[in-house]
């Protein structure tokens, strides 16, 4: 069985590194040597003896060191926990436990194509770091400049910077998928290893990224978020309609799914 | 002769164990139905083997999908789920889960549910041949699909039927599970108790509601659902008082518990044994920590055995 762990863990950094949204550092030791790509952890905020929030708030890991055993999230500040997240400082201390789930399956003989929206580029960092040396190309998307997050840890993973805004203010004008579709068209034409299309971000952006690969039939794993209370397999609370039939659990399933196991219709 | 040591050693262990009809569980501490899975998905962090019992996931005799999501919103202190009663059926959990548990030694409750009373005596007959299985619980809070849907467990008669069905075909222990969504939990409690339950659990989760206003619509896929966790806990806590004083069975307590403080409330309110439920999915060790907890306040005010917390009145 998978190593799991509920850690006591320090706060070692909190920076804000785009609007609303921070990078926080954690002193994790065995979630840090245990992390895979695409893996998540669980921070406790009710404080041990407090009820409220009560469920842990689930977030990406958007960077492990096993060396220095620190684990990074980076989030948004989106409602009460987020919120309370924010304001906390280093040297406090929060339960964190993980890592949990099934992460990115890596396929090496593969050109790897990493594809972000706004707060999904928080697994790809990590995946990205794992996949140093491989070549392949990383998109990143946003609304507008102001919100790519994180431009200039990708530049240092190696992997061929590609960027989109919807207002042109960066990179390309308009959406991954259409820089996406270009990419898979000349890896098609030119390369002799296939392309493996690993994808974070909001689900409208997701299935779109699924479209596109489905018709270059080229393989793409997504990972997707649901409202989860244990992060462990045990109330089945964060279930996402299966392609075939029932339901899939992101928590225990997932959170990285081949883009054909879920109903993109049903989302 | 004893040392005067080996005396106070054995004063300062309390005997814990309880029975419930001919089951002896090791200590009052079980894990409630729903929120422990099939009692495997987290044994790195508790040994299910050390604790009185699990109560898996709620079984029918075939599987069912459950709701469509979201399932889950939190609320103050509290959880609201509408799972739907999703599980994998009878057949294969006693051939997928139970060898596991069988091998390990836990003590296995099975949380079952049914659509028709044939259903319920059909899971329980299967179960009561099955060896690895220890007693059943009975979920009575599903709707009664030939009786437009109303809860079995929210209707004197219907509660009462689903009870005998049920210990007519069971060799195993018999633990009804209530409603609490009930105008008077302890006229239902009887009325299982006189059908031949060996004990009852109390309580289910609390029906709710959560609305999301920046979508303008009902928070889960479900629009109500059960509420849990610690807001619910002064509810389940009077109302297992009222049933420990109404029937002659044991009753289990369940409802909110978080620490050894809130199951020593239940214990002396007149719970036999007490159920975790929400608190695991926060933290997956406080069953663990309830326990010895439990042990730690009885040694430390010198009682000897859980009966000596119960209150009288
Ligand atoms: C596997 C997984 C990985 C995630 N990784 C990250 C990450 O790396 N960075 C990050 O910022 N966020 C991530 N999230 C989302 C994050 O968990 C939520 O934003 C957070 O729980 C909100 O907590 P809150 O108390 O601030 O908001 P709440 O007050 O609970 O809710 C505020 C708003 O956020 C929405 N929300 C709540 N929970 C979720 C959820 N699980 N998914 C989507 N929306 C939600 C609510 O519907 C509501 O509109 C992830 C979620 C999952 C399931
Ligand atoms: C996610 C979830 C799933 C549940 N599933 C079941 C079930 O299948 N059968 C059942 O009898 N009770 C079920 N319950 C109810 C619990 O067993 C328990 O009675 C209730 O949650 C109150 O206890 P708590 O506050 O400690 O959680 C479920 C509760 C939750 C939160
Ligand atoms: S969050 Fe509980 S099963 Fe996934």
């Amino acid at each position: 069985m998978a190593v799991r762990h509920d850690m006591n863990a320090r706060i070692l950094l909190q920076e804000e590194v785009g609007p609303d949204t921070f990078l926080m550092r954690f002193e994790a030791t065995v979630i840090s040597e245990y992390a895979r790509p695409g893996q998540f952890i669980m921070i406790r905020l009710c404080g041990y003896e407090g009820h409220d929030p009560l469920l842990r708030r689930p977030f990406s890991i958007h960077a492990a060191d096993p060396d220095k055993g620190t684990v990074d999230i980076l989030y948004r500040v989106v409602g009460r926990g987020t919120r309370q997240m924010s304001g906390l400082a280093p040297g406090m201390a929060l339960k964190v436990l993980g890592p949990l789930g099934r992460g990115f399956s890596l396929h090496e003989e593969r050109t790897p194509v990493l594809v972000g929206g706004g707060l999904g580029v928080a697994p790809l960092l990590f995946l990205a770091r794992h996949l140093k040396g491989q070549g392949g190309s990383v998109i990143l998307g946003a609304v507008t400049s102001r919100q790519l997050l994180r431009l200039d840890a990708f530049e240092n993973t190696g992997l061929d910077l590609l960027v989109a805004t919807e207002d042109g203010s960066a990179g390309v004008r308009g959406l991954v998928t259409g820089v996406l579709d270009n990419l898979l068209k000349d890896i098609g034409s030119h390369h002799a290893r296939p392309a493996a299309v690993y994808s974070c971000g909001p689900m409208p952006m997701l299935k779109a990224v699924a479209g596109v690969c489905m018709e270059y039939a080229i393989e793409c794993q997504v990972s997707i978020e649901a409202v989860m209370a244990c992060g462990l397999g045990l109330c089945l609370g964060c279930a996402v309609k299966a392609r075939h039939d029932g339901y899939v659990h992101v928590c225990r399933e997932g959170p990285v799914f081949y883009s054909d196991q879920i109903d993109w219709e049903q989302l | 002769m004893k040392s005067e040591k080996e005396i106070k050693q054995a004063c300062s262990s309390p005997d814990i164990s309880v029975k419930i009809g001919d089951l002896e569980l090791k200590n009052p501490v079980m894990l409630a139905s729903g929120t422990c899975g099939y009692g495997l998905e987290f044994a790195d962090f508790v040994d299910p083997s050390s604790l009185g019992a699990v109560v898996v996931k709620g079984l029918s005799l075939e599987p069912r999908e459950g709701n469509p999501p979201p399932r889950l919103a939190e609320t103050p202190c509290g959880l609201l789920n509408a799972i739907g009663l999703e599980n994998i059926g009878l057949d294969a959990f006693l051939k997928q889960k139970l060898p596991w548990l069988m091998e390990r030694n836990v003590t296995v409750v099975v949380n079952i549910l049914g659509s028709t009373l044939e259903e319920y005596q059909r899971i329980a007959a299967r179960l009561s041949e099955s060896s690895g299985v220890h007693a059943i619980e009975v979920n009575i809070s599903c709707p009664n699909v030939k009786k437009g849907g109303v809860a079995f467990g929210t209707d004197l008669v219907q509660a009462a039927n689903v009870t005998r069905k049920v210990v007519e075909v069971s060799s195993i222990p018999v633990i009804v599970k209530l409603s609490p969504n009930v105008t008077d939990i302890c006229a239902i409690a009887k009325a299982v108790e006189d059908a031949g339950a060996t004990a009852v659990s109390l309580i289910n989760t609390l029906l709710g509601m959560v609305i999301d206003i920046h979508n303008r619509r009902p928070a889960l896929g479900n629009v109500f659902g059960g509420l849990s966790g610690p807001a619910i806990k002064p509810i389940a806590l009077r109302m297992v008082w009222q049933v420990a004083r109404c029937v002659g069975i044991p009753v289990i307590g369940i409802g909110g518990i978080a620490t050894a403080e809130d199951a020593l409330e239940f214990l002396m309110a007149g719970a036999l044994a007490v159920q975790i439920g929400t608190a695991t999915l926060v933290d997956p060790l406080a069953s663990k920590n309830v326990l010895n907890g439990i042990v730690d306040f009885l040694t430390k005010n010198n009682y000897r055995n859980l009966v000596e917390l119960r209150i009288s009145s």
